[in-house]
């Protein structure tokens, strides 16, 4: 079918004094493809829709281009009002002559203009529909890990109607928290009676995650539970996989041994019923490398409360500042303060030594400015916040990466936190490093929102082939598949005989990388086609 | 092609630079012809070289800086893309300067002015030096 | 796989300097998939021959055309049209492909883009490693599936040679690692390193005669 083209020239009310337009349509209207160039004065509004809709309905074009401000607003609307008017919006081709040529330049634009039109018209010309279908989709949700974070978002999920699989690998819900007195292990009770009473949420304790191939809409992972292992299909993964601490043993010149312990020790003497000899004074140490303090700060004022309610011990805290930037924590210091916790300020670390059995801890207070020595019958050690045992294989089982400390890589650390480079593959929780509860309840909510919107209910829409590997050309080099961030891109056998690349469209980010990596020129991005691209370097200049 | 500057930029970052000076009404050379793409990791060493084929005065590919590519390794490719024209082109007694990948984010509208005027400085000497010969 | 590496350009330049019209062939199989010499590379080194040339304001005028297979004379065959309308053809595929194609067109001269450097497998992304010699006397099964021809510097059968670095690397080459010990590492994880206490005798080099020559069985 010949190409016949529709151009719109939005003169933004006038405003674009810098471009002759009746220059430009001139120049346009002589080209042999063109049915119509009409300039108009506010496409957004609605006398705009009115005369798009309009002529699209009365000539009988194939093509439409439109010169007016940036696609990036009105791509989406323009593409939307095409498809009203049963014109693919893949027809669509835009020219940005209002922020990048009107409003950028000093005096007059029109050559620029039409240039900036023209290649426009010559992308216009290559390009080729973009059919949109349906695909099922299996929006069951799996999340590992049944701690908090875990049982938290599996809530959330379930409430929303989405049926979830909450896998721990421990035998019972909880995680950390629930070892933790007081502040957060009412919370975890409450909450797993609540996944227990949920219709829609199943748990499979005491199993592990062994196996994850597919992609978003259909992963097909394999969890190993006793002996038994079984096969099942979710649309989306989230994983709440937590963490460890470690005591941060380098710092100290002592090992960590009797009394020199970590927050998770000092907890189970807590809780222990009976205790051997209760220590009379205790310190707390944190703040000694330069790592982000909030945890140890939220585990130590909650331990220290804890120590003082149950043994009546003497308590210090040693830090270079106390960090109550998380909710609730600013509550936590005055409670330990009034309950007569002692916090002294460090500048210079302080020094820690063996003293007759006991920990001796010479620190300079910043405020006093005066040297303390204090002898501990117990010393709380800094810790370090570390991902939980087995990330790194799961990691590695799903192809995800990890950052510099082991912890799960966020896609974009500022505007996709919450999700890894494999779309329908999230993480909630500290097991992306360390957040305070404020934080992680944002992220739980934010997962759960995407979930939703990546798999609503039924069928989910997409563009059938945006980025598509001719089987004819592709010669199976793995090059794609290997290359591609999203890893949408599998081995599929299309004869008896031919394995090709296939491109999942729901998977798909439409980066184009593999277009531009593949070296049998196999792959084409509709709408940044080789073609497309070079008829828009072509144009320029001919004018 | 007239000495035109050619840049193809990320939708993700310099795109939306770009859009950002038109609205704080600031201004760069008339010359520079923008071709968007959806990642600097699209861009490939075929666009660069029919660019400078049809007689342009440069080429550049801006992308997100560094960590920062939402497709991961897409800016870092057309770094290395960029790299390897650079090699092509002063093979055969071309200038490899004619090629560049410059990295900014969506918010540096300032960044986006000097990238293009520095790239045009440049030009400018280099017409000088061969209208000297 | 066959793996080719693209000529230095100045060769090329020099190559098909007396020419004005020239087809540049690719070839869909191994140089595509070692990014050789595939349709994207025939683009890139058209581009820049044009570039070339046209810098002297001598015009080049460059056909492109890739085809599946360029070891076979009916895939070849189809360049015909091509062919004869170029004055000659620079090829981009392996050895086997340049001479194909050289003899189906025989009146055309037929020039070599790329050399044609060993059979190996993707290492990594972007990097092919040799690992087979062609030396049509395959003794894998003592060497727990890895070449010592190739993968020893030194091309011993009866290793290692003694001098190994620190760390496996070979005594030659610091950036090689010595094939002896990853043969060793082989065996040892299948639990035959009883192999390695066998010795054998020097290879025939003599079993593939030059041209070598295959018959399969008749169908």
């Amino acid at each position: 079918m010949p190409v016949r083209m529709g151009i719109f020239l939005c003169d933004c009310g006038g405003s674009l004094k810098n471009i002759d337009f009746p220059k430009v349509r001139e120049n346009l209207e002589n080209l042999e493809d063109i049915a119509f160039v009409d300039i108009t004065h506010n496409l957004c509004l609605e006398e705009g829709e009115k005369a798009i809709t309009s002529r699209i309905l009365t000539e009988n074009i194939n093509r439409v281009v439109i010169a007016a401000c940036s696609p990036e607003f009105r791509e989406r609307n323009f593409g939307e009002l095409l498809e009203k008017l049963r014109l693919n919006p893949g027809l669509l081709s835009l020219a940005n002559i209002r922020e990048q040529c009107s409003w950028a330049h000093e005096g007059d634009v029109t050559r620029k203009a039409l240039e900036l039109i023209m290649m426009a018209v010559g992308k216009a010309r290559l390009l080729q529909p973009v059919e949109r279908k349906e695909v099922a989709v299996n929006n069951e949700v799996l999340v590992v890990g049944g701690g908090f974070c875990g049982m938290k978002s599996s809530l959330e999920l379930s409430q929303l109607g989405i049926r979830t699989t909450l896998v721990e690998r421990e035998p019972t819900l909880g995680g950390k928290l629930k070892k933790l007195e007081g502040f957060y292990s009412s919370q975890i009770e409450a909450m797993i009676k609540a996944i227990e009473k949920a219709e829609n949420i199943e748990i499979l304790t005491s199993a592990e995650v062994t196996g994850v191939e597919g992609k978003i809409g259909d992963f097909k992972v394999r969890i190993r539970r006793g002996t038994k292992e079984i096969l099942r299909s979710f649309g989306a993964i989230v994983f709440a996989t937590g963490y460890k601490t470690e005591v941060a043993a380098g710092d100290f010149p002592l090992k960590p041994g009797v009394n020199i312990i970590s927050q998770e020790r000092l907890v189970q003497l807590l809780q222990a019923p009976t205790l051997e000899a209760r220590p009379e004074t205790i310190g707390f140490i944190f703040d000694l490398s330069d790592e982000n303090p909030r945890f140890p700060t939220l585990a130590t004022l909650n331990n220290a409360l804890a120590v003082k309610q149950r043994w009546g011990s003497e308590v210090y805290v040693f830090c270079k500042n106390v960090k109550v930037d998380s909710e609730g924590v600013e509550k936590l210091y005055r409670e330990a303060r009034e309950d007569g916790v002692m916090f002294l300020k460090f500048d210079k670390n302080p020094k820690i030594s063996a003293d007759d059995g006991r920990v001796k801890i010479d620190a300079e207070d910043t405020l006093l400015g005066e040297e303390i020595v204090l002898t501990c019958d117990l010393v709380v050690a800094e810790e370090k916040l570390l991902p939980a045992e087995g990330t790194e294989g799961l990691s590695s089982l799903l192809k995800i990466r990890t950052d510099s400390q082991g912890f799960y890589q966020e896609e974009n650390v500022h505007l996709y936190p919450v999700s890894s480079e494999r779309k329908g593959i999230f993480f909630v929780g500290n097991c992306r490093g360390d957040l305070d509860l404020g934080r992680v309840l944002a992220d739980i909510s934010s997962v759960v929102a995407k979930v939703y919107e990546l798999l609503p209910p039924g069928k989910v829409i997409v563009e059938a082939e945006r980025v598509k590997a001719d089987p004819q050309k592709c010669v199976a080099c793995l090059t794609c598949i290997r290359v591609c961030p999203h890893r949408a891109v599998q081995l599929v056998q299309v004869d008896s005989e031919k394995v090709v690349a296939e491109i999942s469209q729901l998977a798909c980010d439409k980066c184009g990388i593999c277009a531009a990596i593949c070296p049998a020129k196999a792959i084409k991005f509709e709408g940044y086609s080789d073609d497309q691209i070079l008829a828009q370097i072509e144009a320029i200049g001919v004018s | 092609m007239n000495g035109e500057i050619i840049a193809f930029c990320c939708e993700h970052s310099a795109y939306a630079a770009a859009d950002v000076v038109g609205k704080q009404g600031l201004h760069y050379p008339e010359k520079l012809r923008v071709i968007r793409v959806p990642c600097a990791g699209r861009v490939d060493i075929i666009h660069m070289l029919k660019a400078l084929e049809e007689g342009a005065a440069a080429v550049l590919v801006l992308g997100c800086e560094d960590g920062l590519c939402q497709h991961l390794t897409g800016n870092v490719r057309a770094k290395e893309r960029v790299k390897y024209s650079e090699t092509l082109l002063t093979e055969v007694g071309i200038d490899g300067g004619r090629v560049g990948m410059f990295n900014l984010a969506a918010n540096a509208p300032h960044k986006f002015i000097k990238i293009i005027n520095e790239v045009n400085d440049r030009i400018k000497e280099r017409e000088r030096e061969n209208d000297s010969r | 796989m066959i793996v080719a590496e693209r000529k230095p350009i100045e060769e090329i330049l020099q190559m098909i300097a007396p020419y004005k019209k020239v087809l540049l062939a690719g070839c869909g199989t191994c140089v595509t998939i070692c990014w050789t010499g595939g349709e994207k590379e025939v683009g890139i080194l058209a581009s820049q021959l044009r570039l070339a040339r046209g810098k002297e304001g001598d015009k080049a005028d460059t056909v492109e055309a890739t085809v599946e297979r360029q070891c076979e004379k009916e895939m070849v065959e189809e360049l015909r049209d091509k062919v004869d309308g170029v004055e000659a053809v620079l090829s981009l595929a392996c050895g086997a492909g340049i001479q194909t194609i050289a003899e189906v067109f025989e009146d055309k001269p037929v020039f070599p883009a790329v050399n044609t450097t060993f059979l190996g497998s993707p290492e990594g992304e972007g990097v092919w490693l040799e690992n087979c010699g062609a030396c049509g006397d395959c003794f894998l099964d003592r060497t727990g599936g890895i070449c010592p021809m190739v993968r020893c510097a030194k091309g011993i059968l009866n290793g290692p040679c003694g001098g190994t670095r620190k760390g496996g690397k070979c005594e030659i080459d610091p950036d090689k690692d010595c094939g002896w010990v990853l043969i060793y590492r082989r065996l040892e994880k299948q639990g035959r390193l009883d192999l390695m206490r066998k010795y054998y005798p020097p290879k025939n080099f003599r079993v593939v005669k030059r041209p070598g020559k295959m018959q399969a069985i008749k169908a």
